[in-house]
């Protein structure tokens, strides 16, 4: 089974894989743009997210190994700064974090990714807009840039509407996309506010 | 100042007990299982997050000559050091417990 979604909440990517999971499923395969291989699984599994900063590759070679050991399956991330997609066959050990700590350490990791992509797409965004973030987030029409596009009519005004389409995409995507990363920096920082809340 | 890992959580405790025996990760775990009689069980990526940790203070260091696919951890002179102080607040305050008792 083949499905393609695209995440940028990476909590909510982890309760999606493990809803299809419980379907029966395992997954073999995760690719780089939000498609997902899945096949038939007789034994229940699991799949954990965690994100890691870049590291040296014996740092790298470590971290796998030491997943490895306890029974997790590497499906997908790399050293340079990446989310790893780790699964095992479920049998009562199921989280990677087991103490409060490590979980607010997580959050500390998650807000720093989300800043990051966001910074980004940030910078893709502030120099395709000449700096107009917000024309770039909400004003759709100044991404086509086909001369009086917007005063064509009929047959021929949908025609450059949709030749053009894919490349205004190109142009106001990052700036969603940047939108919604810094959503979920919020997010994942009052999370860690409220883990460490809650724990310390 | 006082120092981000004190007092020590549990898991810092437990670990750092552990390795006065040079350990590799899985034997970590599966020794501060038995220590602490199967309440603390550590995961993955607890065990791996507080040996980067541990190793970054200079309290556990890799064990040098040994090999294998696995690093061997040991706990070092000044893990050791910290232990002592962890033990006089904890003796301070069990004695606590029993004049107060």
């Amino acid at each position: 089974m083949k499905k393609r979604k695209w995440f940028i909440n990476l909590l909510k990517e982890e309760k999606w894989l493990n809803d299809r999971l419980a379907e029966g499923y395992a997954c073999r395969r995760v690719g780089s743009l939000g498609g997902y291989v899945f096949e038939r699984s007789e034994r229940p599994m699991v799949i954990r997210l965690d994100y890691q900063r870049q590291m040296s590759a014996e740092k790298y070679e470590e971290y796998k190994g030491t997943y490895a050991d306890f029974g997790w399956t590497h499906l997908k991330g790399s050293r340079w700064g990446s989310v790893q997609y780790w699964q095992k066959p479920a049998d009562g050990r199921d989280e990677i974090f087991s103490d409060a700590g490590s979980q607010v350490a997580f959050y500390q990791r998650l807000t720093h990714y989300a800043l990051t992509t966001a910074s980004l797409f940030f910078i893709y965004t502030f120099i395709l807009f000449n700096g107009n973030i917000f024309a770039a987030l909400f004003d759709i029409k100044a991404s086509y840039l086909t001369e009086g596009l917007w005063e064509m009519e009929g047959a021929m005004f949908w025609r450059a509407f949709l030749f053009e389409t894919p490349f205004a995409m190109l142009r106001f995507l990052p700036a969603w996309i940047f939108g919604l990363a810094i959503v979920m920096a919020l997010y994942s920082y009052f999370q860690y506010v409220k883990r460490k809340k809650e724990y310390a | 100042m006082k120092h981000p890992l004190l007092p020590l959580s549990e898991t810092m405790h437990y670990i750092l007990l552990a390795l006065k025996q040079p350990l590799h990760g899985y034997a970590i775990m599966q020794t501060v299982e038995q220590m602490s009689e199967g309440t603390v069980i550590l995961a993955a990526g607890t065990l791996y997050g507080a040996i980067e940790n541990l190793s970054k203070h200079g309290w556990i260091a890799p064990v040098p000559g040994e090999t294998g696919r696995r690093k061997v951890y040991r706990i070092t002179a000044d893990g050791e050091r910290v232990l002592a102080i962890e033990r006089r607040r904890l003796a301070h305050l069990l004695a606590l417990y029993e004049t107060r008792d």
